[in-house]
């Protein structure tokens, strides 16, 4: 990472590629750096240093805090990455605008480690530039003890019995996707008349929120300041899996959100094989199971399911059962839309 | 006794400020104009900017002023009114609790302390102010610390409702700013001339008369400053109302934040952003105008 | 009489502010030796968290970083806004009103803007995010803190003192540091620390153009909070503190010498 840190591996990695890529094929020996840019504590540094050891690239990364921040930096055209980790509506956007580069099948041995049901996505058909990371689920999470009734339904988060007690994402895709799912809709419905009605409910619930938070939930759910939140399945996994008698995650029956972050390599980046490399080493097996019992998230990583802890494959807050899964919908981007939503949402949030 | 300025001098400030005007030059206006002619724009489907077709048509029809024009709908001026009032009762609280503190360090401390106490004021800014702002949720949460001391000595019987309210917005903003109050102020007060304040008392006036008719008005420049450096600030901060409100007021700051991360709608936000520029500058040199007709020297 | 019952008033209201400005602080220190990651209760003292932090190079790399830009910064926004002062201290000349324009730009602005502007500027050009585009940006927006505080420092200040240095045959250096100097130092003082505090804990502008690998210690510690609190992150800032007064302390000592009347 440091200047000094990297000599010794480099000197190691010029001598393994030298001996290892002799002929004429292309090879990494000329790139001995990847540049990351990647959600907060997605890429654990004990896997990356496992990279650096068995390949004798280097690495340096960067972390980013929203979707939106990645895109900026992407489109300043500027910012110096090779592998870019964006949320699935994020991908279809990056594709439209030309910011990322086609992978190269040849170079990711590994590709028969994926699932097929988690390839193919409507953000990018044929997985020509992003292939699937990690993913989730968007539910409820609640404490069981000031909750007594189990939950199963979004409607918990607009009862007024625990007015003051309720924690919604701040994430207006997020906050509209519940309403609209117990209007009957998809969290992707375009039509004005829904979209009204959705934000008439949001408006009305917005007394009994105590707080918008969308880093911060698990931690504000255990603290006791909420009794229910909405939040992703990761953070509230976690929260559960230390005290199992005294919180629960649940998607509701109406449905919730699926997430899926891919990588991706942008389109100028300047070591697009040692990015290869990297996404190629992270769908092995061994590599996959450790990514997956440090970050505590789904991954659609098949043969890493050997290597995983058995208790975070079978919790069903992390691992989603396929009828969960079946209930949960991917959020697409809404383009012109988005102006329109982002009104009734400034509207929510200023009353 | 007056005297002209020598011609030799009058070339020197061009000089002085050279350093400035490259850096300010290019790092700033620059890349403000930049902006200004992203705000003129429209936001494309995927929240880029759409190509300008026609740029005659498009000046002429006022289109261009689009944004401008969205920005003065109620749901705007109302977010802009709370912004206002929050940036004005911030800086008035700072001023009260600044003041004190800045005639402390300045006039009543021993000289050898001055440094350590004006050091005292900064250093807790040298830590992150994130961090700093997470402690204060520590400490006002429902089971945070406040609240945990207060129950255990059996003050209260239910906890306080301490945070995701406006009242931790406001103590959150002011402990963000307070030594952007206090350092000009002492600056200003340092170099008071405390002879003036023993002559006022000489002739007669009691020490609130000669606090508020020598000091104040002496130490105007630093109040004025301070005053800049707190209101604008807090007119365009967004994490604070974020993390200690709970997100759930939409001031100035979130709204801007708002369209350029999520709503990726950079013309408006940028038109927003001029607006506010705007309005300050406004305030500026209305008091550039007050302070001059009075006599006084201006901020810079 | 009433002298004292001011006096007692001022320090006590003092005290209490420097109570407000330092129970964060507190906490922080505290919770940075709690066994225990999250909560407000105390489980136990350790120094593990320290140990965490010296072998967190990413943590580390990101204090460096933050150091070095505060410090460039630093030193170039305070003679640039010190002489800038001096020139709007000298009254009238033409570009003026423009001078003050531009250097109440940086705190009008918000910095969201500022960062979206500078990186649509870098990429108009062409130049590659890094550490380097951090400190330009930095010391962009710094200036105008410094000229502001020296500004006022120079409110009414005595021309003629100048002007009979000149007269006894000092050059306009030797006026500027044996004269001037003295007298503004204190605002000078005043606005470096205040850039220095900016510039080492300023979020929003940096997260826009930081390149790879030039994190600085608030981004660092931004996505680390996102994810949850990590006690390491309260023994990085202890640690930065523990430094900071080290530092203060020693200025303190070094100027024993006495100096010229007041203006310490």
């Amino acid at each position: 990472m440091t200047r000094t840190a990297w000599k010794f591996p480099a000197a190691a990695g010029v001598s393994l590629a030298a001996l290892c890529c002799g002929g004429g094929a292309q090879s990494g020996a000329e790139e001995r750096q990847v540049n990351i840019f990647v959600w907060s504590a997605y890429m654990p540094v004990e896997l990356l240093d496992a990279f650096r050891r068995q390949t004798g690239i280097d690495y340096r990364f960067d972390l980013y805090d929203s979707n939106e921040a990645l895109l900026e930096k992407l489109q300043s055209g500027v910012a110096d990455y090779d592998m870019v980790v964006p949320s699935d509506y994020m991908v279809q956007i990056l594709i439209a605008q030309r910011l990322i580069q086609p992978l190269d099948r040849s170079r990711i041995s590994n590709l028969g480690n994926l699932e097929e049901r988690f390839l193919d996505q409507p953000f990018d058909p044929g997985n020509r530039y992003s292939l699937p990371y990690l993913y989730g689920t968007t539910g409820i999470g609640y404490n069981r003890e000031k909750v007594p009734e189990p939950v199963d339904s979004w409607d918990v988060l607009f009862d007024p019995r625990f007015g003051g007690r309720i924690l919604m994402l701040d994430d207006m895709r997020e906050a509209f996707a519940v309403a609209l799912r117990l209007d009957g809709q998809s969290g992707n419905d375009r039509d004005p008349a829904a979209l009204r009605r959705a934000t008439e409910r949001l408006k009305a619930q917005k007394p009994l929120v105590k707080a918008y938070n969308s880093g911060d939930f698990a931690n504000i759910l255990e603290s006791g300041d909420v009794d229910l939140a909405q939040g992703y399945s990761g953070q509230l996994a976690e929260v559960v899996r230390k005290n199992p008698a005294r919180f629960a995650y649940v998607v509701p029956r109406e449905g919730g959100t699926f997430w899926m972050d891919s990588v991706c390599i942008p389109a100028g980046a300047r070591h697009p094989a040692a990015a290869h490399a990297l996404i190629d080493f992270f769908y092995g097996a061994e590599a996959g199971a450790k990514l997956v019992n440090t970050v505590h998230y789904a991954s659609p990583n098949r043969t890493a399911r050997a290597g995983i802890d058995p208790s975070i494959l079978s919790d069903t807050a992390i691992y989603p059962t396929d009828e969960t899964l079946g209930r949960c919908h991917l959020i697409e981007d809404l383009g012109a839309l988005t102006t329109t939503l982002d009104e009734s949402w400034t509207e929510i949030k200023a009353q | 006794m007056s005297r002209d300025v020598p011609p030799a001098r009058r070339s020197a400030p061009w000089l002085l400020l050279a350093p400035t005007w490259l850096t300010l030059g290019l790092l700033l206006v620059l890349p403000l104009l930049l902006m200004l002619g992203i705000s003129f724009r429209e936001r494309d489907v995927y929240g880029g900017l759409k190509p300008i077709e026609d740029l005659g048509a498009t000046v002429v029809s006022g289109a261009f002023l689009a944004n401008y024009t969205r920005s003065l709908e109620p749901i705007y001026l109302a977010i802009a009114w709370r912004s206002l009032w929050m940036a004005v009762v911030t800086t008035a609280v700072c001023l009260v609790i600044a003041y004190p503190v800045a005639y402390c360090i300045a006039a009543v401390a021993p000289p050898r302390w001055k440094t350590v106490l004006l050091g005292l004021v900064v250093i807790p800014f040298w830590t992150s102010f994130l961090i700093r702002t997470y402690a204060w949720m520590f400490l006002l949460r429902t089971e945070g610390l406040i609240n945990t001391a207060l129950l255990g000595s059996g003050l209260i019987g239910k906890p306080l409702e301490l945070l995701y309210r406006d009242g931790a917005v406001l103590a959150g903003l002011v402990y963000g700013e307070l030594p952007f109050m206090i350092l000009p102020l002492y600056a200003s007060l340092e170099k008071l001339d405390r002879t003036l304040i023993e002559a006022a008392r000489d002739l007669g006036a009691g020490r609130l008369a000669s606090f508020f008719r020598v000091t104040v008005p002496l130490t105007f420049p630093g109040i004025a400053a301070g005053v800049v450096l707190v209101f604008i600030p807090s007119l365009g901060q967004f994490i604070v109302s974020d993390l200690l409100g709970g997100a759930k007021t939409m001031l100035a700051g979130n709204l801007i934040q708002n369209q350029f991360a999520v709503a990726r709608n950079k013309p408006f936000g940028s038109a927003l952003a001029f607006e506010l520029t705007a309005a300050v500058l406004l305030c500026l040199l209305v008091y550039a105008l007050a302070v001059r007709r009075a006599g006084r020297e201006p901020l810079l | 009489m009433s002298g004292d019952w001011v006096r007692r008033a001022l320090a006590a209201a003092t005290a209490a502010a420097y109570v407000f400005l330092y129970a964060p602080i507190a906490i922080l220190i505290l919770f940075s030796f709690n066994a225990a990651r999250q909560t407000a209760h105390w489980e136990g003292f350790t120094l593990e968290w320290y140990r965490r932090l010296l072998s967190n190079e990413l943590l580390l790399h990101s204090v460096a970083n933050s150091l070095i830009v505060a410090g460039v910064t630093t030193a170039m926004a305070t003679v640039f806004g010190t002489l800038a002062a001096l020139a709007l201290a000298r009254g009238r000349f033409a570009g003026r009103a423009a001078t003050q324009a531009a250097l109440y730009l940086p705190v009008i602005i918000p910095e969201i803007v500022m960062g979206s502007a500078l990186l649509t500027l870098f990429g108009a050009v062409g130049l590659r995010l890094s550490l380097a585009t951090v400190i330009l940006a930095h010391v962009a927006f710094s200036i105008s803190y410094v000229a502001i505080v020296v500004r006022a420092r120079l409110t009414g200040f005595n021309r003629s003192l100048e002007e009979a240095a000149l007269d006894l045959g000092a050059g306009p250096v030797g006026v500027f540091t044996r004269v001037t100097l003295p007298l503004i130092l204190p605002g000078v003082v005043a606005g470096a620390l205040l850039v220095f505090t900016i510039s080492i804990d300023d979020y929003i502008v940096t997260s826009f153009v930081a390149g790879v690998g030039a994190t600085t210690l608030p981004l660092q510690i931004y996505s680390m909070l996102k994810v949850g609190v990590t006690p390491e992150v309260n023994a990085v800032s202890t640690l930065l503190l523990a430094v900071t007064v080290a530092c203060i302390i020693i200025a303190q000592r070094l100027q024993r010498a006495p100096g010229p009347g007041r203006g310490v």
